[in-house]
């Protein structure tokens, strides 16, 4: 059985591990932000994909698992009963939702870039902002310095 | 009648999430099992388009089978639109299900509380829920039109492909937006630069100008 799964966060350091029924690790991936794969299974029952945050920063996960369900083809061949155009139709299910697998990928991954462009929109908005009112008060301190330099209490010590 | 080889093979992924979870599926059937421990909160999160069916059920799964499930094995769940609105609460169940009509497109979100006992218990709930082209009563669309299973399959095949071409114009548009917006912050950015080079310039000069008339002032120069 064919399986898809993708998953996304929104900062690297979720640790992702799938477990097969038998207690094997099929996959496992360590302080990743996401990631898009597939593999057979080759035990039917129950999978455990568990998603571990170390940090203390709560997360967001996004993720999607695809079961596919190919007929067997070898018991299509034995079964003469089976219509080819029942056979088709199972076919065309299965592109459609590999469409939809990947349709949702994409979906995902906008909606991450979205969330990156937005957040650096904000953020050079601040940081200009931050820049000038930066300049303003070292140069206004500047100035206060140079005159506290040649005012009278300090001119009698210094200048 | 013609049995159709399409094995819905029922697999039952089981999560173990810090706090938020967000599930893309919006026309596929997948139960979804996961742990909450006592007084602890899971929020599981979909996209839903407007004017689309959705389906909901949620179930405690008995950690015994042949015994009864114990009665301080419960949990409130609610289900909340995007924008705030209730649209199915639950309070200290054990199983339930919910179905409504999304009049609003946007993230559902759907939360589950423990209920807090002594001896903290980590209940598994498993939550199935359907939307789009999945979420469709099949079932009463055979009987009303006496369709055979085929063209059924057909149908849902062609509800499927609509759906397919409904999310390409949704991702279209979201990329039109997200080029609009890259090109505002590009010149927003051109703009502001600019800016920071004219105050910086101006701020240097009236540092000048105002020395220069402070030591005009004291005689200095």
């Amino acid at each position: 059985m064919d399986h898809d799964i993708f998953w996304s966060s929104d900062h690297p350091g979720i640790d992702f591990t799938v477990t097969s029924p038998g207690g094997n690790v099929i996959q496992s991936l360590k302080g990743t932000s996401g990631d898009k794969f597939e593999f057979k299974a080759t035990q039917s029952g129950i999978h455990k994909f568990c998603f571990h945050n170390p940090f203390s920063t709560p997360e967001t996960v996004s993720f999607y698992v695809h079961v596919g369900h190919i007929p067997n083809e070898h018991d299509l061949a034995k079964d003469e009963h089976l219509d080819p155009i029942n056979v088709k139709i199972a076919e065309l299910r299965e592109a459609l939702e590999s469409i939809i697998t990947e349709q949702k990928y994409l979906k995902a991954r906008d909606a991450r870039h979205r969330h990156t462009n937005e957040s650096t929109r904000k953020r050079v908005v601040v940081y200009t902002l931050l820049e000038y009112i930066l300049f303003v008060t070292t140069s206004i301190l500047q100035v206060v310095y140079i005159r506290r330099l040649f005012s009278k209490s300090f001119a009698y010590n210094r200048v | 009648m013609i049995i159709i080889p399409i094995i819905r093979f029922n697999h039952k992924p089981l999560l173990h999430l810090s706090l938020l979870i967000l599930v893309l599926f919006s026309s596929s059937i997948e139960s979804l099992r996961f742990e909450l421990q006592s007084g602890h909160t899971k929020c599981i999160s979909e996209d839903i388009k407007s004017n689309s069916m959705t389906v909901g059920k949620y179930t405690v799964i008995n950690p015994n089978e042949g015994y009864p499930l114990p009665d301080s094995h419960r949990f409130t769940v609610r289900v909340t639109s995007s924008h705030g609105n209730n649209f199915h609460y639950g309070d200290r169940v054990q199983s339930g299900q919910f179905a409504f009509v999304a009049a609003e497109s946007g993230d559902y979100m759907t939360c589950f509380w423990a209920v807090d006992n002594k001896p903290p218990v980590t209940l598994t709930i498993d939550l199935e829920w359907k939307t789009g082209v999945a979420a469709k009563d099949w079932s009463n669309v055979a009987k009303k039109g006496q369709v055979d299973v085929m063209e059924l399959e057909i149908k849902k095949l062609q509800d499927t492909v609509a759906s397919i071409h409904d999310e390409m114009f949704y991702l279209r548009e979201r990329e039109e937006e997200m080029q609009e917006l890259n090109r505002t912050t590009d010149s927003r950015m051109f703009w502001l630069s600019l800016l920071s080079l004219f105050v910086c310039l101006s701020v240097a000069g009236l540092q000048l100008w105002h020395l220069k008339s402070f030591f005009e002032k004291k005689k200095l120069i």
